[in-house]
């Protein structure tokens, strides 16, 4: 897919160019604000990756510019601070997702691949299919192959993430994120302790294993 | 040095009150002085008008039933008193001669007058004199000193300016006196203020003395050098801290690196250990900016109600199994609709530290619980555990930046846990302690009371 980097550091936007352009992406790189709104309000990207403090007007202002311009492309910020106040002025400014520097490789390519995809699965699809495996999200039911699995909210909420992201990577960290709402890193195996208890119930005894571990990188649910 | 204050006490604020002051008291005492004056002047005169009034009538009396001769010796009779004497007499006839009296003839006049008399002795004296018509055209001139109410009025003079230059001159003696007191005492305090600038973080101001509002300023005063030193202190450790703790993974980095220089082909085990030891040292900023940021205050105007109940129980939720792999006991005693003012994530971040380190730092089978309830209207927190505990000694020190157990110095952490949860407690006005439990090791957050006075 076509994404737009803006990052006025050289030598990691080198790094992040090689990083996206061997997954696949086509990316145009730019290092001043004034540059992504120009290359920005085209419209033709997939996903915008904005570093915020860019010196002049930055990826905050950026942003802003072109949400009012009526841009609606998925947005990244990329960031180097890590307060919270970064984060909610991000989300403010209109972006989608945030990611504090640095980074790992797959961090920043699972990210951007849940970004790109956003749209297609709306909150008003209200079952979730994975080969046998269903999630019913209003009465809050999982079966496989018939058979009736009885989960935890918080496991529920975790398949149900991950079934709205099947076939993506999603990390740790976006799982901790978005099911539990920890934007910190926790030092017990939080994401493990229940990803075992969710096998467990969803994969154990059904023949095929839908959650894969994609090692270094976080987890896949593949159909 | 601060030695502006050091001069002489004329230019002291008591001196200059003190001058002020003696001022004050003599312009009051002039129009005290012209006051009394006008009062008297009015008086003497309303009694000197009434005498010679009286007299006139008398002598008018005499006149009229006894004649002429009747008249002369009623003042006779007066005038034999002497030096007593009150009043002077003229009497004339309708061509102007003088009948009888010592007056000068000028003050044959009728009416209300003023007039001045050579006295035997040359000096001259102002007198009022009073003209009465008789029947038969005689005048009758009645005339009296005006000395006593003069002498009055001269002696009240005398003692008003004595006064005031007395009061003026006690007034600058005291504030003279009052300004060398006060700049000794205040010297004090400023050789002090010099020695602190020099460098003596232990030196204190001394009590001024005076009244309790200079005491409890100096007191004041000695609080904040206390916070400030106890702050400077506290920031020279942490930055010595920093650079300690950092050493140790930096060193093993460079170790790995060096490795990596010499195998061939590079081994991808290596690659991730080095990257751990970088992810290691990233995890040490990334703690301890979020202390600073939460000690600075920062954050605290983005503040809502949280429902410290709902966010405890997904918190336990998320690590009850957690707890159960690595067999813990988690339970939790959470009070429901415990609402506190403060910030969801920061408060999440809190509330997981205390968890994960009662099950990182306690051994296998260790109960760990977690409880939420109201006390004297304010939220509490507690999570205890029934593990081997910590020393009283070392309970203040653990929410020290870096500070660590020895039992625990060879688990894996920043050493910084605490030490936000600390941060994070401050930012929340929330009072942290460590209770004294039989058996094993308890944090309690005590909460401001969200609505006072219900």
């Amino acid at each position: 897919m076509k994404i737009l980097l803006l990052e006025d550091d050289e030598a990691t936007r080198a790094h992040l160019e090689r990083l996206l352009r061997a997954a696949g992406h086509v990316v145009d790189a730019c290092a001043t604000g004034q540059d992504a709104i120009f290359l920005g309000s085209s419209g033709d990207y997939a996903v915008l990756i904005l570093d915020r403090m860019v010196p002049g007007l930055n990826g905050l202002g950026a942003l802003k510019a072109l949400r009012a311009a009526g841009v609606r492309t998925p947005a990244l910020f990329l960031t180097a601070m890590t307060g919270i106040e970064d984060r909610v002025e991000g989300l403010e400014a209109g972006a989608d997702d945030y990611l504090a520097k640095p980074f790992a490789a797959s961090e920043l390519l699972a990210r951007v691949n849940a970004l790109a995809r956003r749209p297609p699965i709306a909150e008003t699809v209200t079952t979730l299919q994975v080969a046998d495996l269903t999630l019913n999200r209003i009465k809050r039911t999982v079966t496989r192959g018939g058979t009736r699995i009885d989960l935890q909210a918080q496991e529920l909420k975790l398949l149900e993430y991950l079934m709205l992201h099947a076939g993506e990577v999603v990390t740790r960290t976006m799982l901790l994120e978005n099911v539990w709402s920890f934007h910190f890193d926790p030092r017990t195996n939080v994401i493990e302790s229940h990803m075992s208890r969710l096998r467990a119930k969803v994969d154990r005894g059904f023949g095929q294993e839908l959650i894969q571990t994609v090692r270094g990188a976080g987890y896949r649910l593949d159909g | 040095m601060a030695d502006a204050l050091r001069s002489a006490p004329i230019r002291s604020a008591a001196f200059r009150f003190a001058l002020l002051l003696g001022l004050v008291f003599a312009v009051g005492a002039a129009a005290l002085l012209l006051v009394v004056q006008q009062q008297i002047d009015g008086y003497a005169r309303e009694a000197t008008d009434g005498g010679l009034r009286a007299e006139a009538a008398i002598l008018k009396g005499e006149y009229a039933q006894l004649g002429l001769s009747g008249l002369t010796d009623a003042m006779d009779r007066r005038r034999e008193l002497g030096e007593e004497a009150q009043f002077r007499y003229l009497l004339s006839d309708a061509a102007g001669r003088r009948l009888y009296g010592d007056l000068p003839g000028e003050a044959a006049r009728p009416g209300w007058n003023t007039i001045e008399v050579i006295e035997e002795n040359a000096t001259s004296e102002t007198m009022t004199s009073l003209g009465t018509r008789l029947p038969d055209g005689l005048l009758l001139v009645i005339a009296t000193d005006n000395f006593d109410v003069r002498n009055m009025r001269d002696r009240l003079l005398r003692f008003t300016l004595l006064s005031g230059v007395g009061i003026a001159l006690f007034a600058v003696l005291g504030g003279y006196l009052t300004g060398r007191l006060f700049l000794r005492r205040l010297d004090r305090v400023n050789l002090a203020v010099d020695r602190i600038i020099e460098g003596d973080r232990s030196e204190r101001l001394p009590m001024i003395g005076f009244g309790p509002e200079f005491d409890a300023l100096a007191r004041n005063l000695n609080r904040m050098l206390d916070r400030n030193t106890a702050a400077m202190e506290a920031l020279r450790q942490v930055s010595t801290d920093i650079a300690h703790d950092l050493r140790t993974p930096l060193t093993r980095l460079h170790q790995r690196l060096e490795q990596m220089r010499e195998s061939e082909p590079i081994d991808p085990a290596m690659v991730d250990e080095a990257l751990g030891q970088t992810d290691e040292i990233l995890a040490t900023f990334q703690a301890l900016l979020r202390i600073g940021t939460a000690e600075g205050g920062v954050g605290r105007q983005r503040f809502r109600s949280v429902d410290l109940s709902e966010l405890m129980d997904r918190i336990h939720l998320a690590y009850e199994p957690v707890a159960e792999d690595a067999e813990h006991g988690l339970t939790a005693d959470h009070q429901a609709g415990v609402v506190v003012n403060g910030d969801p994530e920061l408060l999440a971040q809190l509330l997981t530290n205390l968890i994960e380190n009662a099950i990182v730092h306690t051994p296998l089978g260790t109960r760990i619980v977690s409880r939420l309830y109201h006390r004297d209207g304010r939220p509490i927190v507690e999570i205890s555990d029934d593990g081997p505990g910590v020393p009283v000694h070392e309970r203040e020190k653990i929410f020290r930046r870096f500070y660590r157990l020895d039992v625990s110095r060879s688990t894996k952490g920043t050493g910084l846990g605490l030490a936000l949860v600390a941060a994070i407690a401050a930012l929340h006005r929330a009072e942290l302690d460590t209770p004294d439990e039989r058996t094993g090791f308890s944090v309690r957050l005590t909460f401001p009371d969200l609505y006072p006075g219900q």
